[in-house]
């Protein structure tokens, strides 16, 4: 049995349907991506899962029950820890301050929560420095570690991961996906990613996403071998660095 | 000089209600983004039952306050409940007319039971003040100050050293992201109103052996507090303090010096020059309360 799995789900927004059907399957211990263009409906299918968006249709399963229409109240204690687009750091709380609040949907006491944020440093050294910096004040990069560890303070089953590649350089760009790889030993992740390079890099199932309904499936190495798909996705070079 | 200490007592004896109102009013506005038009009300509110307890039913007066409080936290919940949760999704304005219309069923209800005619609330001393050197010190005020300064300082304490403090920072400065983290946003927007009306109903306790107790207190406190709060920097919290003092102590002096017809006026002069001259209030609008 998938950890997550996603059957005809359809979300609209007003008139817009943003997802038309979509139909994934997460196993537990894997690194799924979903690659798409913007406004695809990857986000889309996130804020679903986490229940930020109520689907109208189609069913969404964790761990074999049904967690469609529930709060993300609800669904981030049950294990799943949605990493949104954005980052959406506090920007009035310190570093140290946002990444304890990570374990709000755990019933742990404030100095384990601290023990445990003083011990996240350790995965992400970079930030460690900037403990008592206030949210607003840290540049892109930096925003996304916080962001990526506050996520992991819920010690989530599975880890929802919007765009963390979005808008930051390309030595960043390798230093938080070194730390997803890192990540994937403990927790399973499902990804969304423009940068689909980087994006099937680290992934063991790639799904494409077009117009709100999953076009592709495979194994990193089959997509890449898809010459349409390649030549939407990856880039006109893409052949060559694959 | 003798009597500029003695203005001053007063007007930071004065001031310090304003300052309470003021922070009720940031703490609504920052976490649900919507000023209450009713917090005036709730100093009202609980002047009233104060009058109910400790002269109509005749109970001792620590007995009354603390019912009164405990009374002012229930309101909170019902207040929540009744005028905002209903409303929350939707966009500001509805909200705001609902806390204006809250305002008047609270001030006309108290109306029909009370009629138009003040009631007196005496203070909690029997002594009515110490002499220090040259000033008198009324223990009305004295009381106003020295809650003022504990209620400031559990405020520090609960907001910057506690964890609810935390979350309930974080649910005003991303409603959507704290949900996601697993704080249950209504659950800090209700600790926010009751925190909030224990806030105004105390100020209205302590301030109504000063004033009269009566249904226009409430929209006088309030109006002078809303002022507080744009002087000192709309939705900042030390500015809803520095603000509330500045207002209390110029309007003293400005009643002494100037005017004592004009002494309302005087808080909105000082109001308008901040709109003209400095909207962002003394302490400005930091970017780090901005989202």
């Amino acid at each position: 049995m998938p950890l997550l799995e996603i059957r005809n789900l359809v979300v609209r927004y007003g008139e817009i349907e943003a997802l038309r059907g979509v139909t994934i399957a997460v196993e537990q211990g894997q690194v799924v991506t979903l690659l798409g263009a913007n406004g695809a409906g990857k986000s889309t299918t996130l804020r679903a899962i986490s229940g930020l968006a109520k689907p109208a249709s189609g069913d969404i399963m964790f761990d074999g029950h049904s967690i469609a229409g529930l709060g993300p109240e609800a669904i981030v204690r049950l294990g799943i820890s949605h990493v949104p687009e954005g980052r959406r750091v506090f920007p009035g709380l310190t570093v140290k301050e946002n990444i304890m609040l990570g374990a709000s949907n755990r019933k742990v006491s404030a100095s384990q929560i601290s023990r445990e944020a003083d011990a996240m440093f350790d995965l992400f050294p970079d930030i460690r420095a900037f403990s008592n910096a206030l949210g607003w004040t840290l540049s892109g990069g930096q925003l996304q570690m916080v962001a990526v560890a506050r996520g992991l303070m819920a010690k989530p089953r599975l880890l929802l991961l919007d765009e963390p590649s979005l808008g930051l350089a390309p030595v960043i760009v390798q230093a938080v996906f070194r730390i997803i790889s890192q990540i994937r030993k403990d927790t399973t992740v499902l990804l969304v990613e423009q940068n689909a390079r980087m994006g099937l890099s680290v992934a063991d199932h790639g799904f494409v996403l077009e117009t709100g309904r999953i076009v592709l499936g495979g194994k990193p190495d089959e997509l890449w071998g898809n010459e349409a798909i390649a030549a939407a996705y990856l880039g006109g070079h893409a052949k060559t660095h694959a | 000089m003798d009597l500029v200490l003695q203005l001053l007592f007063t007007g930071i004896g004065i001031g310090a209600v304003y300052a309470l109102v003021a922070l009720g009013f940031v703490l609504i506005f920052r976490a649900t983004n919507v000023v209450n038009f009713a917090q005036g009300e709730f100093s009202m509110v609980a002047a009233y039952l104060m009058v109910v307890f400790s002269v109509d039913l005749g109970w001792p007066y620590w007995l009354s306050f603390l019912i009164a409080l405990a009374g002012m936290a229930l309101f909170g919940v019902i207040f929540n409940l009744g005028v905002y949760y209903p409303l929350r999704n939707r966009t500001y304005l509805p909200v705001i007319i609902a806390t204006i219309g809250a305002s008047i069923l609270l001030s006309n209800s108290v109306l029909a039971i009370y009629g138009p005619q003040p009631q007196v609330l005496q203070g909690w001393f029997d002594t009515p003040g110490i002499q220090l050197g040259p000033v008198y010190l009324d223990s009305q005020y004295l009381l106003i100050i020295g809650v003022t300064i504990l209620l400031v300082l559990f405020n520090f304490w609960f907001f910057e050293k506690t964890l609810l403090g935390k979350k309930l920072q974080a649910t005003s400065q991303d409603k959507e992201m704290a949900s996601l983290l697993g704080i249950s946003v209504s659950t800090m927007i209700m600790i926010t109103f009751i925190y909030s009306a224990v806030l105004g109903g105390l100020a209205g306790i302590l301030v109504a052996p000063v004033l009269f107790v009566s249904i226009q207190m409430g929209s006088t406190i309030a109006l002078k507090a809303f002022a507080a709060t744009i002087i000192g920097g709309f939705g900042d919290v030390a500015g809803a303090i520095v603000g509330g003092l500045a207002l209390g102590v110029i309007e003293t002096f400005g009643a002494a010096y100037i005017s004592v017809p004009y002494k309302d006026g005087f808080a909105f002069l000082v109001l308008i020059a901040f709109l003209v001259f400095r909207p962002q209030g003394i302490f400005g609008e930091r970017v780090a309360e901005k989202a």
